[in-house]
């Protein structure tokens, strides 16, 4: 059996990298006395995965997490022992159960949404009303790290929704192995079409609202619903 | 949070390694400072992946904690890029948790685990918003105490510190509270308050003691400036160790830290009587836990901490009396939690063998020695325990039981060393190497190293060299230099360090107050860090003593006469220093002294009734005193 449970990463430790993030959620299994299972070998580890990794310095509203039980176990008393063994930076919003032909978190990831705040006031009302015209662009290019260096490529495909409101971005992008648009990505491209230098820091509190995967239609749903 | 939050938020953004000052662990405590009216900053002068593997902070700060009347708080050095941001934007040093400046604390209190951090302490007063010498702190300034090994010879650091605690900080840091509380809640003066603290029991006040000089540089005499105050001071002692407080949790951090497991304190001091070792002197006399309180111990942290390793800690571990029993036990109780046990390495002897392979837990790493000299007669001057059967047997039965990876750690510089006995350690390595070829091919791991480390000596106070003289810096390099030459054996590597940092630390750990000022010169002219390699500014140091017109050979090379009036004569460690002498007479006739368990050596500890168990004749008897 496994469990799906759904997890804050809130500000304070929104530095904290993916490695250690999951290596946080192991001890806190540990912590939980829940029967969870092992992996075999010489060096067990505990068996969890995430649906997707969350960038150093993003918090998370919504991450997931898949745990493998090595006996049954109710959402209830999962969700019970877990929050009590997570900090209070970590806490799990639900759980569900989970078949274990169920598929993997990652095959089903499609896209993420963000809310990403623009601390600068002044700079938001130059970037919010750039959206329109960013948007009517044909390509809207911009540049990707990639372990081969920087790359162009044309996020136009990949942007599903942008919306701004105050100094808020709204986004939903493309979250995938084979593509994905980053928050930055995004904001490069937004920076260019209202007119703010490459080199001048935009500071952005990157929220991960949601994880969407795709039902049966072809809609975006939040990943822990398929 | 405070008003320097979006400030905080905006820097973290752009240091290296933000998870050092976000907080937010497991186990964190954060309680509400309203609540609580006593304020303590825990402040260790290192970074936080050091001191968040510093078993000291985690106690001290569970007791605070643990009173309702008192919160402590986290506080860390922090790296060069966040201090050059904090400069910039002018933030004041601030508290992991609540992330307020140290100047709003009621006392600041620092740990002093080596002396290359004092410069730490002076960089995060002044980073904290708080003067950095104690007599031009006002009303409004906190109390800043220090406690910890170094402040055993707390003079370099008494110009900038209100009040030491000498000894066991678990068993006056209450104490000490109670009198600061004092002063915030009946309105006490600062003078008054250091009154107080200066009455307790295990506490020095620098304020209130005068030194003066005499024209060699030596010391005349140290009085306190009224017979009010004490003119000794006795250290605190843990008398009932097996009971006294360790905390249940503690915080477990997120990111790497450099011990990032649970340490478990076996017992604390040690029976042998190195006479290099500080630790063995000042932490007189050997307690041990029980074994019902330790497995307790560690189902209670491994339940709340989620750690995946014990390790078991003291002096010398190998000593522990139910080691084997200790082991078995947690193994026993930990199998199904998949928590792994690390070993005092020096103990793998033929009856843990049997139970390590039936269950496999125990990872292969490498092996650590100590014999610290390369030959019997040094060991005997400096009363290391060790024999050269002793060491191969141990090592032979390693590369046995599957290790292929041995280290050995020594020390250059010891009183009376010469050519032959840095030829010592090589001859005791290439017979090392020879011992792994002896196992057949087989049998034995594949991969020998053998890895040699060589320390530079350094003479600190409350031992029987506290009298002698420290090798000079172009001395050392030369040994240094031929053992680099004799070590070129194959399988073998040679560590070694450059004396430079060892010669400050000589001049520190035997400094007197004026080594306070040096202190502060150096810390103008830009040092800090200086246990990181990349931070050492040798020559700013340097240049620091010719400012101030003091030269550190007076502290590192020069070796005392008997009856010269020594820095921290004031501060009564137990041991006495007629016992010092004996010793230190003794190590010259390089003439060994047998370990308590054998019986007592009259250090002086006897004189405490209910102490020493060994003095007293209810120590348990042990049939094997010879291990390393
Ligand atoms: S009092 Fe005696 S037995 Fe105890 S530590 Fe001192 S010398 Fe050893």
């Amino acid at each position: 059996m496994r469990i799906q449970a759904v997890f804050e990463k809130n500000e304070r430790v929104r530095h904290i990298g993916h490695l250690d993030i999951q290596r946080a959620v192991q001890r806190g299994l540990r912590r939980s006395g829940l029967p969870v299972g092992y992996s075999n070998g010489f060096n067990p580890h505990i068996l969890v995965s995430f649906a997707s990794a969350l960038s150093t310095g993003a918090c998370g509203q919504r991450e997931i997490m898949d745990v493998t039980m090595a006996e049954e176990v109710s959402t209830e008393e999962f969700l019970l022992k877990m929050n009590q063994a997570m900090p209070p930076e970590m806490q799990l919003l639900e759980a569900r159960q989970v078949d274990d032909r169920h598929p993997a978190l990652t095959a089903l990831l499609k896209a993420a949404s963000y809310d990403l705040l623009i601390r600068d006031p002044e700079l938001s009302r130059r970037l919010v009303p750039a959206i329109g015209p960013m948007m009517e662009q044909q390509t809207i290019m911009t540049l990707r790290k990639s372990k081969s260096g920087l790359k162009e490529c044309d996020i136009k495909p990949m942007i599903y929704a942008l919306q701004g409101k105050d100094q808020h971005l709204y986004a939903t992008m493309a979250l995938t192995e084979r593509e994905t648009c980053k928050p930055g990505m995004l904001l490069d491209a937004l920076k260019k079409t209202a007119g703010i230098p490459e080199e001048e820091n935009v500071r952005m509190l990157v929220v991960r609202t949601r994880l969407l995967g795709e039902d049966g239609e072809g809609r975006l749903v939040p990943l822990e619903k398929l | 949070m405070t008003d320097y939050n979006d400030r905080i938020e905006e820097m973290l953004e752009k240091v290296q390694k933000a998870p050092r000052y976000t907080g937010g662990e497991m186990n964190a405590q954060v309680k509400s400072w309203e609540e609580a009216p006593l304020h303590f900053a825990f402040c260790f002068p290192d970074t936080y992946e050091i001191g968040m593997s510093h078993l000291g902070m985690k106690i001290l700060t569970g007791i605070i904690n643990d009173q309702d009347w008192s919160l402590a708080e986290r506080c860390f050095m922090p790296w060069i890029d966040m201090m050059e941001l904090m400069k910039e934007n002018q933030v004041p040093l601030f508290s992991l948790e609540s992330r307020r400046p140290l100047k709003e604390f009621d006392v600041v209190g620092f740990t002093l685990m080596y002396e290359m951090s004092y410069s730490n302490v002076l960089a995060m007063l002044e980073m904290g918003g708080i003067p950095i010498m104690r007599d031009e702190r006002g009303e409004e300034d906190p109390i800043v105490v220090a406690g910890g090994g170094c402040a055993s010879n707390p003079e370099p650091m008494s110009p900038f510190i209100d009040a030491f605690m000498i000894g066991a900080g678990e068993e006056v840091i209450l104490e000490v509270n109670r009198v600061i509380l004092d002063r915030k809640t009946q309105g006490l003066s600062r003078e008054e308050c250091l009154k107080r603290l200066a009455h307790l029991h295990g506490v020095y006040v620098p304020a209130f003691y005068r030194a003066e000089y005499n024209e060699d540089g030596t010391l005349k005499s140290f009085e306190p400036v009224s017979p009010e105050f004490p003119a000794r001071i006795e250290k605190r002692y843990v008398y009932d160790f097996d009971h006294t407080y360790f905390p249940t949790k503690f915080p477990v951090p997120y990111t790497d830290v450099v011990f990032d497991r649970i340490t478990l304190e076996i017992m604390r001091g040690c029976t042998r009587g190195c006479r290099f070792c500080q630790a063995g002197m000042l932490y007189r006399p050997v307690r041990e836990r029980s074994l019902e309180t330790l497995v307790k111990q560690a189902e209670d942290l491994v339940a709340s901490t989620g750690y995946e390793e014990i390790s078991l800690s003291s002096l010398s571990s190998g000593d522990y009396s139910c080691l084997p029993e200790l082991i078995r036990e947690l193994m026993r109780r930990m199998k199904d939690k998949r928590v792994s046990i690390s070993l005092p390495s020096l103990r793998i002897d033929s009856v843990l063998k049997e139970s390590l392979e039936e269950t496999q837990q125990v990872k292969k790493s490498s092996l650590t020695f100590a014999p610290e000299a390369g030959t019997q007669r040094l060991r005997d001057v400096i009363n290391k325990g060790v024999t050269e059967e002793d060491l191969i047997e141990k090592v032979r039965d390693a590369f046995e039981g599957g290790w292929s990876s041995v280290k050995l750690y020594f020390m250059d510089g010891l009183p009376t060393e010469t050519e032959a006995d840095l030829d010592g350690i090589a001859d005791l390595a290439r017979k090392v190497v020879a011992e792994y070829f002896h196992v057949p091919k087989e049998k034995r791991a594949k991969g020998l190293r053998v890895t040699v480390s060589a320390s530079t000596f350094v003479p600190k106070p409350f031992t029987p060299f506290q009298w002698a003289a420290q090798d000079t810096i172009p001395v050392i390099n030369q040994k240094q230099e031929h053992l680099r030459e004799v070590l070129k054996i194959k399988g073998v590597n040679f560590n070694w360090h450059a004396p430079n940092l060892s010669f400050l630390e000589a001049c520190f750990s035997r400094g007197d107050r004026r080594m306070g000022e040096v202190l502060k010169r150096a810390y103008e002219r830009g040092c800090k860090l200086d246990g990181w390699n990349d931070q050492f500014k040798f020559d700013e140091w340097m240049q620091a003593f010719a400012d101030c017109e003091i030269d550190p050979a007076f502290y590192a090379n020069r070796e005392r006469k008997k009856d010269e009036l020594l820095p921290w004569d004031f501060i009564d460690c137990g041991i006495t220093k007629e016992f010092l002498w004996r010793e230190k007479e003794k190590s010259d006739r390089a003439e060994v002294t047998r370990d308590c368990r054998q019986g007592c050596n009259g250090c002086g500890i006897q004189r405490y009734k209910g102490l020493c168990s060994y003095a007293e004749g209810k120590g348990k008897q042990h049939a094997d005193t010879g291990s390393i």
